[in-house]
């Protein structure tokens, strides 16, 4: 009568969430999309919208398999001031992961951070 | 229905039982409220079915719904009034709180009574039934539905209790042998109250134990049951547990209603199958149950063996019930009819019991009791959750009290399980495996929808667990809503998606760790300070960043410059040489630079060699000539009495030939230097020099040639040097001139002669005044040159020589005088130039050409004159021959006449006295004064050498002489007359018979002391030299021979060594005089 479900509790090596891709793909859109972009408090929601979209599409299309990814995009202008992020996660430190990139140029800073959580 | 709740009994109860309450309540308090506990578990079952049943009801609702308040309330009533009995019956008991399980042994009494009316009542039971008594049926249907409840709870314990027998059969067996006879004998003295409560009370340790093993398997069992169930059918469960959650709710208010419903309807399907049985008989098993039961019941057994089996049936049954109830009652089935049959074997006993309880109860008055059906309703809901809540309650309470009531319906069981055993164990065995066999059948049968019923219940009972109470509330307070379906399939579908995640997430948490510790810094941008703001915005406008760095490949900035160089060197104090200072690198260079500069430094050498030269042929000559004079003297010793030894110049020199000496002079400053004049010769010769005379510079200690050689056309009548050093030569000539030469000049600039194989340097005058001066000049030959002393040496001893530096300092700005036979007597002023010019002077024509030494004309006196004009009657002309100058005083001079007279003049015409010196007879004769000297010590005398052969001695002041001698020479005339340097009294005398007179005033004042004649060859002149300064050897006499040699004699140490009496002899000698 007991039958237990099986479950993949761990990815395959190769389906893992690799902070380093990840990186290098947030990078690369970062770099095409925001290079010479001045800071404009009326685009940047949109912008950062957009961002995180195709972040997300590309780090989707990485191959993480049964990974639900959070993408979170703070765009931010550039006056001086000091600026201080960090993150707390609950999550299972052996599948789960993250990977961010700061972009900046004269006008703005761009943080992008990806958290990729295991759905076991 | 019996709640352990006091208010509610407190409402519900009677005066009467309220006041007996009250009254034994303190004792049986604590037990009341356990037993309650125990109850509700019982009642517990029968809700659960109830709640289980009451959505397949609704359709039933309308239609009884009326009927149902009622039924509820009689049944209420019923349940109340056998407690009442019960109570009553219990008054006379000791323990009147354990009212429960008091009630329980009392059904089990009536259960008995019941059998044994069976017979009896069921004919009078249909027909009641039928006969449309409503109280009665409901009073049946009441007592069965709740024995029925009960019988189901008890049935699931036992369900389970068996299972687990089955499998543990042969370890329990004899202890529940063992047990069970005990239990039939506790059962049998139930009869008999007080005994039976003893009995209990020894027991309860017992049974407690058995009933806790017993407690602790059913949990397992139930757990497993549970377990299984869920796993299987989860989704299923879930969906229906919400649904049936969702209709309980709505139903709540009629569940009492519709559970009184469906009981009717059941019986009414028991009794007509009940009907069919009889008609049709029964199974096999059947009839055997029932015998068995029989038998049980025979032991005065409640068949709680067959109720239990019967509970188990009736299990199946409810799962078949609810289906049938679709398909409805028309269609029924076998089994569950067979099943129903049994029970319906039953109900009648309870019917009929129930009828005799009613009939005992009814008498009593149940108004009041029934105060309020809307407090029944929600009393019996309340109950409801609470049997629900002590349900469970139950197996976790593990009091002895509980497990006493518990232990009751354990001896109900085992006792008929064991002695069934104990009788009919294959039998039993048979039994169960066929009743298994039906199970599993009817459940194959039945397939999803049953199981999913059957579940149900089990379902039920869980979530109730937990939810009991928030289903209490939910239920009060939704009653009376609007039902909504969509709403609550929706909800119910969400809570099905919920509750599967949160059976994934329990299954997975366990697992898999989530952790917290780690937090992640993102970003970190620090502020800008205000300068990198202000260059940020600002900073890059004008300005440009720019650096240089040298030294390109070498950035590091500690050594940009350039190495420190270091070397070693070192130094001499004092610098004695030219290698001063020097390194070891560099010496060899340093030795080689100065070797050159020795190298370069050619004149220097020359210089000095030249110098040296000259002092070693000095040294060389002397040491020559010093031997051969030394000869010589040995030689001539005995000619020349006063001659320590003689030295004779070089003067065979071939220009020198035939030529006679006139003159041979020394310097009064340099001893050793001596000039010798060689008078021109009439004889021809080699050389052509024959007109002109020659002046020889002798340095006495070179004899062996000149050191000079001065040539002049015309015959030098008189010489002198300059004073000081000898650097200077003044002569006067016959021709009237006078003439200067000086030594310094260059030898190349003067006329070189080879004559044989030695080359000859001839110097010509390098001033003169012949023919330049005519005006001013002398017009007669001149008789005499002399140095006019100076003043600053005039207060000074004469003999003392000039330092070299005042002689070059002043020994060029002096006077010269000259004087000629006339007796004019010219001065002159000798001035060197300061530079020479070679190309010859245009106003200076003396001077010769590269000449730097010329003689002024100064002024010009006649001195001659004077006497002349006096004496010119008698004697004829005066001449002037010879002139001397008073050493101490350069304005006196003395000049010596041919008158044998000395005149005495001043330069400046100042008054002279005496104005002249004669002999000491007066008159005048016509006599030469051919010599005049001065004493060297005693510079106020002078010596006068005349030519009639007289010598007279003179002071400066006396005109008369202090002494004459006039046939000293033996009437010959005196050549030449001079003191001795080094002694004051010693003068020596040359006459011209060639004889030699050595005075000695000291020794003889009135002859000389020696006097040596000279034949062979006769001197013609002498010269007295010697240092009075230094006694030395050297003072001596240079005798000048007729044949031109020159021959130094040198004093012996008598003419030479003073003597302390000497001056003083001349002064006594002035003093006798005058």
């Amino acid at each position: 009568m007991e039958s237990s479900d099986t479950y993949l509790i761990r990815p395959h090596h190769q389906h893992k969430f690799k902070p380093a891709i990840v990186k290098e793909c947030i990078r690369e859109i970062v770099r095409e999309q925001l290079s010479g972009v001045q800071y404009d408090p009326e685009e940047v929601p949109q912008l950062s919208r957009t961002l995180a979209d195709s972040v997300k599409e590309k780090v989707k299309n990485a191959g993480f398999e049964r990974y639900k990814l959070v993408v979170q995009v703070v765009i931010g202008e550039q006056r001086g001031q000091g600026v201080k992020m960090s993150s707390r996660c609950l999550w299972d430190a052996d599948t789960d992961n993250y990977a961010e990139d700061v972009y900046m140029n004269d006008s703005l800073f761009c943080l992008v951070a990806v958290f990729g959580s295991y759905y076991y | 229905m019996h709640s352990d709740k006091k208010l509610t009994k407190e409402d519900t109860w009677r005066p009467e039982d309220l006041r007996r309450y009250v009254r034994e309540g303190g004792q049986g308090d604590d037990r009341a409220r356990r037993r309650d506990g125990s109850e509700r578990k019982h009642r517990g079952g029968e809700s659960t079915e109830r709640r289980h049943r009451d959505p397949e009801k609704e359709s039933r609702q309308e239609r009884d719904k009326h009927r149902e308040r009622e039924s509820t309330r009689e049944r209420r009533d019923e349940d109340r009034k056998d407690r009442y009995v019960e109570q009553r019956k219990e008054g006379s008991r000791d323990r009147r709180g354990d009212k429960e399980r008091d009630r329980r042994d009392e059904r089990d009494k009536e259960k008995e009574k019941r059998k044994e009316r069976d017979g009896l009542v069921d004919g009078k039971r249909y027909s009641d039934d039928y006969g449309g008594n409503k109280d009665r049926k409901r009073d049946r249907e009441d007592r069965h539905d709740r024995k029925r409840d009960e019988e189901r709870h008890r049935d699931k314990e036992k369900d389970r209790v068996r299972d687990r027998e089955r499998r543990n059969r042969e370890d329990g067996d004899k202890g529940r042998e063992e047990r069970d006879k005990e239990r039939r004998k506790e059962e049998r003295d139930r009869v008999h109250r007080t005994e039976r409560e003893r009995r209990r009370h020894e027991d309860s340790g017992d049974a407690g134990r058995d009933r806790i093993e017993m407690y602790d398997r059913e949990q397992r069992e139930r757990h497993r049951e549970r377990e299984r169930l869920k796993d299987n059918r989860e989704d299923k469960r879930t969906d229906k547990e919400r649904r049936e959650r969702h209709e309980d709710r709505k139903h709540s208010e009629q569940k009492e209603e519709r559970g009184k419903e469906y009981r009717e309807e059941h019986r009414r399907h028991k009794e007509e199958r009940e009907r069919r049985h009889k008609e049709g008989g029964c199974d096999d098993q059947k009839p055997k149950h029932d015998s068995d039961s029989r038998v049980h019941r025979d032991v005065k057994r409640s068949g709680e063996e067959e109720k239990h089996r019967l509970g188990n049936r009736e299990r199946g049954d409810k799962d078949k019930q609810r289906e049938r109830r679709h398909r409805e009652d028309e269609d029924p089935e076998r089994k569950p009819r067979d099943r129903q049959h049994r029970e319906e074997e039953e109900d009648p006993e309870r019917n009929h019991r129930d009828k005799k309880s009613v009939s005992d109860q009814s008498n009593k008055p149940e108004t009041t009791t029934v105060k309020s059906e809307v407090v029944d309703e929600e009393v019996v809901d309340q109950e409801y959750e609470d049997d629900f809540e002590d349900y469970e309650e139950d197996f976790e309470e593990m009091d002895p009290s509980e497990n006493e009531g518990e232990d009751e319906k354990e001896s109900e069981e085992f006792p008929q399980e064991g002695g069934e055993r104990e009788e009919v164990t294959t039998q039993k065995k048979k039994e169960i495996e066929a009743i298994q066999r039906a199970m599993n059948e009817e459940n194959e049968r039945v397939g999803t929808d049953q199981s999913i019923q059957s579940t149900r219940r089990e379902e039920e009972d869980e979530p109730k667990l937990s939810r009991g109470h928030e289903k209490n509330h939910s239920r009060a307070s939704q009653r009376g809503k609007f039902i909504d379906f969509v709403a609550a399939k929706q909800r119910e579908f969400s809570k099905k998606v919920a509750t599967k995640q949160k059976k994934r997430s329990t299954e997975l948490l366990r697992l898999i760790d989530l952790d917290f510790s780690m937090t992640v810094s993102l970003l970190d941008l620090p502020p800008v300070n205000e300068y990198d703001m202000y260059i940020r915005t600002f900073g890059t406008a004008n300005t440009k960043q720019a650096y240089v760095q040298c030294n390109e490949d070498n950035a590091d900035r500690d050594i940009q410059t350039e190495e420190i160089e270091v070397c070693e060197k070192w130094t001499q104090h004092p610098p004695e040489h030219s290698g001063a200072c020097g390194d070891s690198n560099l010496s060899q260079e340093a030795q080689g630079r100065n070797m050159n500069e020795t190298n370069f430094d050619s004149q220097r050498l020359a210089a000095f060699l030249h110098s040296a030269s000259q002092v070693l042929v000095v040294l060389l000559e002397e040491d020559q000539a010093e031997r051969k004079s030394l000869s010589k003297l040995r030689t001539q010793k005995d000619t020349l009495s006063f001659s320590d030894g003689s030295l004779q110049l070089n003067t065979k020199l071939p220009f020198l030939y035939d030529r006679p000496i006139s003159l041979v002079y020394f310097s009064q400053v340099q001893r050793h230097t001596m000039m010798s004049v060689h008078a021109p010769t009439t004889k021809p010769s080699a050389v052509r020099l024959d007109s002109c005379t020659i002046i020889c510079i002798w340095n006495i200690w070179e004899p062996s040639r000149p050191q000079k050689i001065l040539v002049y056309e015309s015959e030098v009548q008189c010489c002198c040097f300059s004073p000081g050093k000898a650097i200077l030569v003044f002569a006067g000539t016959s021709a009237g001139s006078v003439v200067l030469w000086d030594l310094r000049e260059e030898t190349s600039n003067h006329y070189r002669l080879n004559i044989g194989e030695e080359e000859w340097t001839f110097r010509q005058p390098t001033f003169s005044t012949n023919a330049v001066m005519a005006a001013s000049g002398h017009f007669s030959s001149v008789s005499s040159v002399e140095v006019v002393p100076s003043t600053a040496a005039g207060g000074l001893r004469p003999e003392v020589p000039l330092l070299a530096s005042e002689e070059e300092s002043s020994g060029l700005s002096f006077q010269l005088a000259s004087l000629d036979e006339s007796g004019v007597l010219n001065f002159w002023v000798v001035v060197e130039l300061p530079k020479a010019n070679e190309a010859g002077s245009p106003t200076d024509l003396g001077l010769r050409p590269g000449g730097k030494v010329k003689l002024l004309h100064s002024s010009s006196l006649l001195t001659a004159e004077r006497v002349s004009q006096r004496d010119a009657v008698k004697t004829g002309p005066l001449q002037t021959l010879h002139l001397k100058f008073l050493p101490s005083d350069s304005n006196h001079f003395f000049i010596g006449t041919n008158m044998g007279l000395v005149n005495h003049g001043t330069s400046h015409s100042l008054k002279a006295t005496p104005k002249f010196y004669r002999f000491q007879e007066a008159g005048v004769r016509p006599v030469d004064v051919n010599s005049i000297h001065f004493s060297p010590f005693r510079q106020n005398m002078f010596l006068v050498g005349c030519g009639d052969g007289s010598i007279r001695l003179h002071t400066v002041s006396q005109e008369q002489p202090v002494a004459e001698w006039r046939d000293s020479t033996a009437g010959e005339p005196v050549v030449s007359l001079q003191w001795a340097h080094t002694r004051p009294t010693v003068f020596c005398v040359l006459d011209a018979a060639s004889n030699l007179h050595v005075w000695d005033l000291l020794k003889k004042d009135t002859e000389p002391v020696v006097t040596e004649r000279i034949s062979a060859d006769r001197v013609t002149a002498m010269a007295v030299f010697g240092d009075s300064g230094k006694q030395n050897t050297y003072s001596g006499i240079a005798l000048v021979h007729e044949s031109g040699k020159i021959e130094m004699q040198y004093f012996t140490r008598d003419f030479t060594v003073t003597i302390p009496a000497e001056e003083e002899k001349l002064e006594t000698m002035m003093t006798e005089a005058f």
